[in-house]
């Protein structure tokens, strides 16, 4: 007797898996068509880049080296030069590691004119280790402020 | 058809030109559906894991089979070095042989099929259990541990396996009287309810049941499909196989499953008897449904263990089955 309930309960057990399968196959599919569609990157906080402001049409770094100095992975090689006549100087090499770099966020907080924040880029790929390392100034073609454009 | 036959029997005679030209039809009927069935059940399955599966190549992906095939057309066809070559190179050839020979004898409506037989059911039995033969053969021409233990799972699991199919066909031969496929589709032999005729599994539902575990074992699939166990032996007996060969083997097992449906739906499911479509596409329907189901049952339940698999096949299915055909003969018996 133990042994026809036992095939009974087996065979509900199968059916039961049945219909979660049957259910869940007609519901509407989780994942997204990649290169179709893209994901929602609002909440999303990328490689860090620098922030262009509309106002003068460029990022506001002035080579403090603020970033580079309480980042916990030493990501940071920030060169500047102050132009001539300015009080702040500009940056003209800013190179971060993203090998190495944990997106903490430290250097966004500590940026004394916040042109620091996290991009939305999600999905970039490198074949070199030496790929990894961003050049944050390379999306800006000559400084006005070392062209003497802006004061 | 009839006038392509007319025309080649010029040349070469008419049996030999109704022979070429139902063997060049099935041929291409089968892999037409094989390809179709590859993406439906990788459509099947997208689907169970609310994935969409193949969309890329063709409409829904529908092309993905075909650019798969190319795929697998360019590769290198790798022979290792310590196999037996000539029963390496033979198996996934002959793997195709009986399921051909299988398909020509599923009657698609009135008219005479590819071949008729008195005796179509047992000249079926004894062909679908000749697959397994080249499956082993593979799995021991490989002369790799994993293809050995898959071939030689699967021997086990056929000879197993079988016997239930066969028991269950059976008790439908019983009610029948006949072994003829064709006229398993007679609708006058058939139980009739208020004066209409039912198909066979309204009468036998266990040996339905029974024939559909017994079919999916015998074609190797989840969650019997131990013998290419993925997780415990690599690719079992098609470990070795590479490009071709191994979509030969891929191939078969589809074909397989279409024929092996195909049978289910002439015992069970009222063969190629239907309103309004015609009787081909009747056959092809119920055995599409029945294929379906196979799919379904593949992406819901685990893979059985070899000794659970063994003992379910000798310790529950093949007494049920014997209980089920002693039951049907006694009523018959007693009824006539």
């Amino acid at each position: 007797m133990s042994l026809v309930l036992r095939v009974l309960r087996g065979l509900r057990s199968l059916l039961t898996g049945l219909g979660i399968t049957g259910r869940e196959s007609v519901r509407r599919a989780v994942t997204l068509q990649y290169p179709h569609e893209t994901p929602d990157v609002s909440r999303w906080g990328g490689p860090i880049e620098l922030v262009t402001f509309p106002e003068t049409g460029t990022h506001d770094c002035i080579a403090c080296n603020a970033c580079a100095r309480i980042c916990p992975s030493d990501c940071f090689d920030i060169e500047g030069k102050r132009p001539e006549g300015a009080k702040k100087m500009r940056a003209t090499k800013f190179l971060l590691d993203f090998s190495t770099c944990s997106l903490c966020g430290l250097c966004i907080d500590v940026c004394p004119t916040d042109t620091l924040q996290y991009s939305k880029r999600y999905d970039e790929a490198a074949y070199r280790r030496a790929q990894t390392v961003n050049d944050l100034l390379a999306p800006y073609g000559e400084d006005p402020y070392l062209a003497g454009k802006l004061k | 058809m009839g006038a392509l036959t007319h025309l080649l029997g010029g040349l070469i005679g008419d049996t030999l030109a109704r022979l070429v030209l139902g063997v060049a039809f099935i041929m291409g009927f089968l892999t037409f559906n094989v390809l179709f069935l590859i993406w439906l059940e990788r459509k099947v399955a997208a689907h169970i894991q609310r994935r969409l599966g193949p969309m890329e190549v063709g409409s829904h992906g529908s092309l993905q089979t075909i650019a798969d095939m190319l795929k697998l057309l360019s590769k290198e066809l790798f022979t290792p070095v310590a196999a037996d070559r000539y029963t390496f190179l033979l198996a996934p050839i002959l793997v195709f042989m009986p399921t051909l020979c299988v398909a020509s004898l599923i009657p698609v409506g009135d008219a005479v099929g590819f071949a008729e037989m008195p005796y179509g059911l047992i000249v079926i039995t004894a062909l679908s259990g000749l697959t397994v033969i080249s499956i082993f053969m593979a799995g021991w021409s490989s002369n790799n541990k994993y293809a050995v233990l898959g071939g030689l799972r699967s021997v086990a699991q056929v000879v197993a396996y079988e016997i239930p199919v066969l028991l269950s066909a059976l008790s439908v031969v019983l009610i029948a009287q006949t072994l003829d496929l064709q006229r398993l589709g007679d609708p006058h032999a058939w139980p009739h309810l208020f004066g209409l005729p039912l198909p066979y599994v309204v009468v036998q539902p266990l040996a339905a049941v029974i024939f559909f575990i017994g079919i999916t074992a015998e074609t190797n699939r989840a969650p019997f499909d131990i013998p290419e166990a993925e997780s415990e032996l690599v690719g079992g007996f098609h470990t070795e196989y590479s490009g071709m060969r191994f979509a030969m083997f891929f191939f078969a097992e589809y074909t397989n499953m279409l024929v092996l449906g195909a049978l289910g739906a002439t015992l069970f499911l009222g063969a190629w008897r239907g309103p309004i479509l015609p009787g081909w596409l009747w056959v092809i329907l119920k055995s599409y449904a029945v294929i379906v189901l196979m799919m379904w049952a593949r992406w819901t339940f685990p893979r059985l263990r070899f000794d659970q698999l063994m003992s379910f096949a000798w310790k529950l299915l093949i007494p049920l089955a014997l209980a089920n055909l002693v039951a049907t003969a006694l009523v018959l018996g007693f009824a006539a």
